[in-house]
């Protein structure tokens, strides 16, 4: 077993969504110097790699982009993405034990459908990750488990019918603050059932609350379900000078945390208190994962008195952690149908806003009831009048006739000509299709 | 004329230049008593050639190198301002360490005070051990010098006459680990140096040479040798820079070309990517410790002419270690000199005896002693091979922080494999076959080091952090700080401000710069918004002088 923690720092110094956007060039500079001040790069055990840029198909293979993948996204994404990527292959070598992604642009806000950004996103670098390995590598069972102070919804709907995908999200209860979802009861479809959870929190919450949620609900569900590998969607937003969000974890607080998960790839996501925030974090997190002490790490305007949890709060979180723990226990006893219907297919509707590009996408989702697999599915969006599309999603695992069902619908879409795109994702053989209505022209991609 | 000089460990070489070419060269041992070398080649050299027609004189030295590695320098105490961060518990240096109170942050705003009281303790503490040197460094200290000051002036107080070095003045580079390593190690061999320095310019002053006198520095450029007195680190490793720029000057502008010098036990290779010197982006590291010292990217591997042959069954082995001469020089065992001098690719040493030492390898490993010979050479050419495939694949690989870094990434090859050092003659060819280049000796190969420093110009570099906010500009290389009085002090402002700051270092520097020479590395703006509203801007901008040779005499695919 290799000691050594990788690490990518790839703060993309010439990219911002606009000027004054708090994705910006200025968010990851403080950060900077302060890892290169501590001379982190130098520490024994630690490796600096440099990104790759991802290819199309690592995309095409997670996301549905509309009209295409190019339109989507910038080479900042590109090489985003492609940084988890290389971490990834230098795990699997044995090259290192762990690794960290500290980049931008973030990516847990995006959906399988893609029409523009959302939440400061464009691709989900964890998904796009967790694909590229499970296609390339043969992995199976993989545990997202997201830090943000933000739920994850991209990152749970793209997982959302997939049951060897586990996703746990700890946040800022969707009440107070965006996205507005990540309840207790977003649990997974009904082929994934309990493979989502969700762990809303009450603003104000402090590293006690961050602790316990990780030691009593995180690890055992990890235990049992027992993940080949454990990505970290690496927000910093809990952090108590977020100017975005109002939680209360520390530098430290972030430090325990991954000591504890010890996940084998963290990937930064949102955190915008660039500098009360960012700089120590990160420090706490890159010294967690190669094995050093981070007790010193702490913010200049600290004081342990500010950080008193409320009594109520506590209980309250207490509950929450009882109720998805005893949820979990009981996920295979649980009448599906009960839930979701008895329908062959289980079809909903959903609407989806997008903040940062101001579009309203209309979706109506539909999975297979399959016995033999997970079920292939099927997505129909549109944007106004203006774009239609079909999508449809072959699992990884999926048996034979939802494979032949799948690419009936592909075909049968594409010859109705009233959608302006249509996409096929077949994960098992690795191949993409799209298909551009109005120049009748079809794509294709492989792995 | 001019003349480079390398005082190496074991010899000290020299060669004198006109414009026109080498003129001569020497070579002779390095003795305990600097001066009598120093004038001993400089004779050799100079051969009844008036002093006073000598313009310039450049000197590399591993003199220092050598005096850290043999521990041979006097005690600093280590007085260290680390605030939150990093454990100190990983400040262990071979040195007295005293942590202190008081903390900087990345933007130079003090997080927490320094404490009077707690270093005059720390100062009484060291002279009771009998310390007249002290590195003071803190945390940050390139944003905002003034705790280290603060400390200089009350150990000062105290104890008149200590030698004192703070770290902001030693670097103003990012990495507090490898400044308090450049301070400690500043501190520590200032006095050393200043002997060097004073032999050099006696020396010099004996035989009449009135020139301007430089210093070789390990990222291959010079620096007056005056100025080089405040950080001797600085020509640290300047040995393999200058055969690099030494072979730089032997071959054809322009080339991507490896340097591949093949000495007793170890060979050392370096790039020289499309006509220049492949900088290093980690700093020189000396004893395991990294420093902030630029240093050109060079590689030692552990095989060389004298590498021990060790066989067990089939198997050949080349060991990373040396037991003494060939076997064809009286030596003990056979090495991969007998097996070229068995092939006929070296005529060093006794025929019969290497003949001798193939048998006795292919005796073992059930060859003839021609395989044998073949199979030691090939080992040697595979190892140096795969080394230098692997420094280009480690290039490709150096951290990119910006869009366009990762995007305009290319792969480079070799065009040529230039061999230096006793045992290139015999290896060169079918390393260069291996990696598809063309291989060369140069003629002046023996002496590439003293013509490397002979030819090496300045290279100054000015980088220039300006935060509008925190109101206030430092120049990295200087550790300078300085107040911005203008609020609206604009970007085209900082790059001006960062040429003429590089125009006044030429100036120091006796360079003579052309003009709109100054090449711009970097210009960055980073807005500053606080609660939506724009509230500075950050910038950093990098400038430098063109990287140039006194002159070059090579031409493509050979020596003159």
């Amino acid at each position: 077993m290799q000691s050594r923690t990788g690490l990518i720092f790839f703060p993309a110094f010439d990219w911002a969504i606009s000027k004054t956007h708090p994705e910006r060039e200025e968010r990851l500079l403080y950060t900077r110097d302060q890892i290169f001040e501590e001379g982190i790069m130098d520490l024994p055990g630690v490796e600096e790699y440099t990104p790759r840029v991802s290819d199309f198909h690592d995309i095409a293979r997670v996301h549905f982009c509309i009209p295409s993948v190019r339109s989507q996204v910038t080479e900042a994404h590109l090489i985003a993405s492609g940084a988890a990527l290389q971490l990834g292959d230098a795990v699997m070598s044995g090259e290192i034990k762990n690794g960290f992604a500290l980049v931008r642009p973030p990516g847990h806000h995006a959906m399988k459908v893609v029409h523009g950004n959302r939440g400061f996103c464009n691709i989900n670098n964890e998904a796009i990750l967790v694909d590229y390995l499970r296609s390339k590598y043969g992995l199976k069972k993989i545990a997202i488990v997201d830090s943000d102070v933000h739920h994850g919804d991209g990152t749970q709907n793209i997982f959302y019918h997939d049951p060897d995908v586990l996703y746990i999200s700890f946040h800022q209860d969707g009440r107070t603050l965006f996205p507005g979802t990540g309840f207790t009861n977003e649990l997974g479809g009904p082929q994934a059932y309990g493979t989502t959870l969700n762990i809303p929190l009450p603003p104000g919450m402090c590293d006690e609350t961050m602790d316990n949620v990780v030691s009593n609900l995180v690890l055992p569900v990890l235990e049992d379900f027992q993940p080949e590998l454990i990505i970290n969607s690496a927000g910093q937003d809990n952090h108590y000078s977020d100017p975005l969000a109002n939680m209360r974890f520390t530098s430290k607080g972030y430090g325990r945390f991954t000591e504890k998960l010890k996940p084998d790839i963290a990937v930064l996501e949102g955190g915008y208190g660039i500098e009360g925030a960012l700089p120590y974090v990160n420090l706490a997190i890159i010294l967690a994962l190669t094995g050093f002490d981070y007790s010193y790490v702490s913010e200049p305007d600290y004081d342990p008195e500010l950080f008193k949890e409320k009594k109520e709060n506590v209980n309250n979180v207490q509950q929450t952690i009882e109720y998805i723990r005893k949820t979990w226990d009981n996920r295979y006893n649980i009448d599906l149908n009960k839930i979701f219907g008895s329908e062959k297919y289980y079809k909903r509707r959903k609407s989806i806003f997008y903040d940062t590009d101001f579009i309203n996408e209309e979706q109506v989702e539909k999975v297979k009831r399959c016995t033999n697999c997970s079920g292939y599915n099927e997505i129909e969006s549109k944007i106004r009048d203006d774009v239609k599309v079909y999508c449809v999603s072959i699992p990884f695992y999926a048996c034979g006739s939802c494979r032949d069902q799948a690419y009936e619908g592909y075909y049968r879409a594409k010859a109705l000509k009233q959608y302006d795109y249509v996409f096929l994702q077949d994960k098992y053989n690795d191949v993409c299709l799209y298909f551009n209505n109005e120049s009748s022209i079809e794509e294709y991609t492989e792995g | 004329m001019y003349i480079g000089i390398d005082v190496g460990g074991t010899f000290t070489d020299a060669v004198l230049l006109d414009n026109d070419g080498v003129r001569a060269t020497a070579k002779v041992a390095t003795r305990d008593d600097l001066l009598s070398s120093l004038l001993d080649v400089l004779d050799k050299v100079m051969d009844n050639i008036s002093g006073h027609k000598i313009k310039r004189v450049v000197l590399s030295t591993t003199m220092i190198t050598n005096l850290i590695l043999e521990n041979k320098y006097d005690p600093v105490g280590l007085i260290l301002i680390p605030g939150p961060g990093v454990s100190h518990n990983n400040f262990m240096y071979n040195a007295d360490t005293k942590i202190i109170s008081g903390a900087i942050d990345y933007r130079g705003r003090e997080i927490a005070p320094l404490k009077k009281n707690e270093i005059a303790e720390v100062a009484n503490d060291l002279a009771e051990k009998k310390y007249k040197k002290a590195a003071v460094i803190g945390k940050f200290s390139p944003r905002n010098k003034s705790h280290e000051v603060e400390v200089a002036k009350i150990l000062e107080e105290f104890y008149p006459g200590w030698n004192i070095e703070l770290g902001h003045r030693v670097t103003g580079q990012l990495n507090y680990p490898r400044r308090i390593i450049s301070t400690m190690l500043t501190c520590a061999s200032k006095e050393k140096y200043k002997y060097f320095i004073n032999s050099v310019l006696n020396a010099l002053e004996k035989r009449d040479i009135d020139a301007s006198v430089f210093m070789l520095k390990a990222d291959g450029g010079t620096v007056p040798i005056k100025n080089s007195a405040d950080g001797p680190v600085e020509t640290i490793f300047s040995g393999p820079a200058a055969s690099t720029v030494g072979v730089q000057a032997l071959t054809s502008a322009g080339e991507t070309e490896v340097v591949v010098d093949i000495g007793g036990t170890t060979t050392d290779l370096a790039l020289i990517l499309n006509g220049q010197p492949l900088i290093s982006s980690q700093g020189a590291s000396i004893k395991n410790y990294i420093t902030h010292v630029r240093t050109l990217s060079v590689r030692s591997v552990a095989v060389g002419g004298d590498s021990k042959i060790e066989c067990s069954g089939e198997q050949i082995v080349v060991c990373p270690r040396r037991e003494g001469q060939p076997y064809c020089l009286g030596g003990p065992s056979p090495t991969p000199t007998d097996a070229l001098r068995f092939l006929g690719l070296t005529e060093l040493g006794d025929k019969s005896k290497a003949e001798k030492a193939m048998e006795m390898i292919g005796g073992i490993t059930g060859r003839s002693s021609e395989e044998a010979a073949e199979k030691v050479k090939d080992l040697v050419v595979d190892t140096i091979t795969r080394e230098i495939q692997d420094m280009f694949y480690k290039w490709e690989q150096e951290p990119a922080y910006r869009v366009w870094e990762v995007l305009q990434r290319s792969k480079e090859k070799p065009n040529i494999v230039i061999g230096v050092g006793g045992g290139a003659a015999g290896f060169i060819k079918q390393i260069a076959f291996r990696l598809d280049a063309s291989p060369l000796i140069p003629q002046y190969a023996p002496v590439a080091n003293a013509i490397g420093a002979a030819v090496s110009m300045p290279i100054l570099q000015v980088t220039l952090r300006a935060d509008t906010e925190q109101g206030y500009y430092s120049i990295e290389e200087e550790g300078l700080q300085y107040k911005i009085k203008d609020q609206k002090f604009s970007e085209g402002e900082a790059v001006d401000l960062a040429c003429e700051f590089l125009d006044k270092k030429a100036n120091a520097n006796s360079f003579n710069m052309g003009q709109n020479e100054i090449e711009v590395i970097r210009r960055e703006t980073f807005n500053m918004v606080r609660g939506f509203v724009t509230t500075g801007k950050i910038y950093d901008i990098c400038v430098q002088t063109p990287r140039k040779l006194l002159g070059r005499f090579g031409e493509k695919g050979g020596g003159k």
